[in-house]
């Protein structure tokens, strides 16, 4: 193997990510005769080069021996597969759920116990202790620990706010919704008014929402309503899973949710739903909220921040609404939303160690240097000086984007590995937020009263903090393949061309077929045992 | 057709004298072995990367266990074919694959042809040039692209094709999202995409008819279509039934990219099919046993097709691959 220079200069770093990932995936792993550390980092597509941070020179000091990066910013879960089944990974595997509990139980062997070396990683002790959610998240039914998770602490509970365009309302001399009845009027003069004033009574579309694949729900969903009938949900839905009197259910076949279906039928039917809401991609999605110029297209939709979801330009014209009830009926305090803090504040198996690994020791500084305070910081946030501003004993700003073009955000990502990189935000340092945390904070605050109804330790499924066996978590994938392809595929005929009324029992018998009872049994199971767990 | 049927070394008919098969091999081999030669890389290639890698499918029959590698797991029979069978899916998946293929094989089998015909018949070999240049032109398109052309031409709300359609009257033509659309959809674009360059060897065909059939027959007063029907398709058919027959050995093969990335939630009912689920279920869910005994379930299938095509073809016009 000819030496390879260890680092990459300038001009030549500005090479296309997707080339430089190949490139850097070509020539990774069979290294080990080097003596550097091999580390895979799996980046948003964003991301610049790791030599281009900082910090990244005090991760090297810790590990004693020079870190060659392998650096994926694109199709990782294809070369994932290749690189496991061949046993042939880097030292270390870094990034926001990069190697999978799924991949834990199927490759047995590959991935080091960090069980018996904390000894090592003192950081990462003092984590578990302070937080001991994060050491469940951690901890293998068998004990072992494969990989650590993050937690950044600032992040809001939920990904979803909602959004009603004020102009709108104002333009058509209309109060905001608080019920699915009002919003439907709402809707209704949307579409039949000129509401964003441009002379065109029809080009308004009244609401749209992320679109929900074959795999279940997500965030920027419909599936929020289950909150206007007081079902909690995490994640956006996800597979259907929730907590209620300490038994476990799936909405997919609760009548809460048929009543959902039902209710977004009717906006459907009425000509109030983007026609496109079930086939376009995220992309398009976001691409539509933001309008045309000052001209907003969209009156209610769902969304990170405003102006995530409608651009800087129009995103004034939108207030953050709470969640509606469904009707009269339902009180302020049943209300519920889709309570997500676990997968926000926590990044779960955020580093992974090779057990084949044969500089153990330096690989353990290195999981543990992540967990500094200051280093911590910085991987989120990016370098001191130019993304951060230290004020000494524990007080930090975070600095607005260097680069006047870019959002804090898209600043973020850009400049260091953020989210996906492993870290422990101290609960007692002080931080000025950067814009966009600080803007979902404050569009959460409608919805802090419906939150505040949800307690996470008894009313939703804790699946960040539930770890399967392999026989389990195998079985699990298959019949979740099975349920979800119909169960969403109804979802979209049932939403766009009614029927599930008609439908549903024949609907409800048939995912009991593909196994829907047999999942929640074991969903059960393990929330009993982690109920019980908890004393 | 000569370039189709087997090249059979000749000497193995009728045994001449006496030997042993040993000693007629060496023979064999001391007669022909620059041809043995030539065909040597051919031949090592399809053993290192069509047979070698053969010995994986014993994990259709095996549990996959990682730390055991590949021939190491616990031996389990059928289970996993069973268990495929057994499943709420399977009828669903086959009847799916056999729709799409089916309906490929045949329109993308009969548009070449006419296309090929067509073309033959143009005057002017500038003008019949640009044809089939701008014919087989897509066909180098990527599949991404080709399926972002027809999520644009089909939006809704925006797409070309949807506001033609609408001047007809046809209105709220929503093409992505109707499950009854997705399949003339996939055909239609693959026919589109693939016809003109599938065409070229139906053309190189129609070249090699001896210009003498052409004016005896116009001599003998024949129109257009009857040259074309007496003469040009007759030309073609040992042509079709090779084509034919190595395409009923992808009967089931569905084209996964495209298949894959025009799903959506409104057509998963027509669109899933066993390539797209052995993807779901072997990839993305780990499971490696069962998504190999669901592809060696259908390679199985695509060689019986093979099969059954090649002797249907030798009965009935002594074409055939072997």
């Amino acid at each position: 193997m000819l030496p390879k220079p260890n680092r990459r200069s300038g001009p030549a770093a500005v090479a296309s990510l997707a080339a430089a990932a190949l490139l850097l995936s070509a020539c990774g792993g069979g290294g080990d005769d080097d003596n550097a550390l091999h580390i895979l980092v799996v980046k948003h597509p964003l991301t610049g080069p790791m030599a281009d941070m900082a910090w990244t020179a005090e991760i090297e000091k810790a590990a004693g021996i020079p870190i060659e990066w392998e650096e994926v910013s694109a199709d990782w879960d294809q070369k994932k597969s290749t690189m496991l089944a061949a046993g042939d990974i880097p030292d270390l595997v870094i990034g926001a759920n990069a190697i999978t509990d799924a991949d834990m139980v199927t490759f047995t062997g590959l991935f080091e116990d960090l069980g018996d070396d904390m000894d090592s990683l003192p950081n990462v002790q003092a984590m578990f202790d302070a937080l001991p959610e994060t050491e469940l998240m951690a901890t293998r039914p068998d004990g072992e620990v494969f990989s650590v998770p993050s937690y950044r602490r600032f992040w809001p509970e939920t990904a979803t706010r909602q959004y009603v365009n004020q102009q709108w309302l104002d333009n058509l001399g209309l109060a905001q919704p608080t019920t699915w009845d009002e919003l439907h009027d709402v809707l209704l003069a949307f579409k039949t008014e000129d509401a964003n004033g441009n002379g065109d009574p029809d080009d308004e579309i009244p609401i749209d929402w992320s679109p929900a694949g074959e795999g279940g729900f997500g965030y920027f969903q419909p599936s929020v309503f289950l909150g206007s009938l007081g079902l909690p949900i995490t994640n956006g839905g996800g597979s259907g899973y929730f907590v209620e009197d300490g038994t476990v259910g799936n909405f997919l076949t609760d009548p809460r949710y048929k009543e959902v279906v039902s209710f977004l039928h009717d906006l459907y039917a009425d000509g109030l739903v983007s026609p496109e809401v079930m086939t376009q991609d995220y992309s398009t999605y976001q691409s539509v909220g933001r309008g045309d110029g000052d001209t907003a297209k969209v009156g209610f939709s769902w969304g990170w921040t405003a102006s995530d979801r409608f651009g800087p330009q129009i995103a004034d014209q939108y207030a953050p609404i709470a969640p509606l009830a469904a009707d009269a009926s339902v009180a302020a305090t049943d209300l519920a939303w889709t309570y997500d803090s676990y997968s926000l504040n926590y990044g779960v198996n955020t580093v992974t160690m090779s057990a084949q690994s044969s500089k153990k020791d330096a690989a353990l500084k290195v999981i543990d240097a992540f967990y500094d305070q200051d280093l911590s910081i910085q991987a989120l946030w990016g370098d001191f000086g130019t993304n951060i501003e230290e004020g000494g004993n524990g007080v930090y700003t975070v600095l607005p984007p260097a680069d006047a073009t870019l959002d804090s955000s898209s600043w973020k990502w850009t400049t260091t590995l953020a989210d996906n990189s492993p870290g422990w935000i101290r609960d007692d340092i002080e931080v000025a937020l950067p814009a966009d945390i600080q803007e979902a904070v404050e569009d959460e605050e409608p919805i802090a009263g419906a939150l505040a109804n949800i307690d996470p330790a008894t009313d939703i499924w804790p699946g960040e903090l539930i770890k399967m066996n392999a026989e389990d978590s195998s079985r699990l994938s298959l019949l979740h393949t099975d349920i979800l392809g119909p169960a969403m595929q109804r979802w979209a005929t049932w939403i766009t061309e009614g029927g599930v009324e008609s439908e549903w029992d024949a609907y409800t018998a048939e995912l009991e077929g593909l196994g829907l009872t047999e999942a929640v049994e074991i969903h059960q199971k393990y929330y009993d045992e982690y109920l019980a767990a908890q004393g | 057709m000569t370039s189709a049927t087997t090249v059979r070394p000749a000497g193995g008919t009728a045994p001449r004298r006496a030997g042993g098969p040993v000693h007629r091999l060496k023979r064999h081999f001391r007669r022909y072995w620059q041809l043995w030669v030539m065909v040597a890389p051919a031949v090592a290639f399809v053993a290192v990367f069509a047979y070698v890698p053969m010995y994986g499918l014993q994990l259709a029959f095996r549990e996959f266990d990682f730390a055991a590698g590949i021939t190491g797991g616990d031996w389990v029979g059928l289970k996993y074919f069973q268990q495929f069978f057994d499943s709420p899916q399977f009828w669903n998946l086959l009847r799916n694959t056999v729709v799409i293929s089916v309906s490929t094989l045949v329109a993308g089998f009969v548009a070449p042809i006419g296309l090929a015909l067509m073309v033959n018949q143009v005057f002017g070999r500038r003008r019949k040039k640009f044809l089939q240049t701008a014919t087989y032109l897509p066909h180098f398109i990527s599949i991404v692209v080709i399926v972002g052309m027809l999520q644009v031409f089909l939006s809704p709300t925006s797409g070309l094709i949807t506001r033609v359609v609408g001047l007809f009257g046809v209105d709220d033509a929503n093409f992505l999202g109707s499950a009854g659309a997705f399949v003339p959809v996939y055909v239609l674009s693959e026919v589109w995409q693939h016809a003109g360059w599938n065409s070229i060897i139906y053309l190189a065909a129609l070249s090699s008819v001896d210009p003498q059939l052409y004016e005896a027959a116009k001599i003998d007063g024949a129109g257009r279509f009857s040259i074309i029907r007496h003469i040009d398709v007759p030309a073609l058919v040992p042509t079709m039934i090779v084509l034919l027959i190595l395409n009923m050995g992808n009967v089931l093969n569905t084209g996964f990219e495209k298949i894959f990335l025009m799903q959506n939630p409104l057509n998963l009912g027509v669109s899933e099919v066993i390539a797209t689920y052995v993807y779901k279920i072997g990839i993305l869910s780990n499971q490696f046993s069962y998504a190999t005994a669901i592809g060696l379930f259908n390679t199985l299938i695509n060689f019986a097709f093979l099969v059954v095509a090649n002797q249907i073809a030798k009965r009935v016009s002594n074409t055939s691959l072997w």
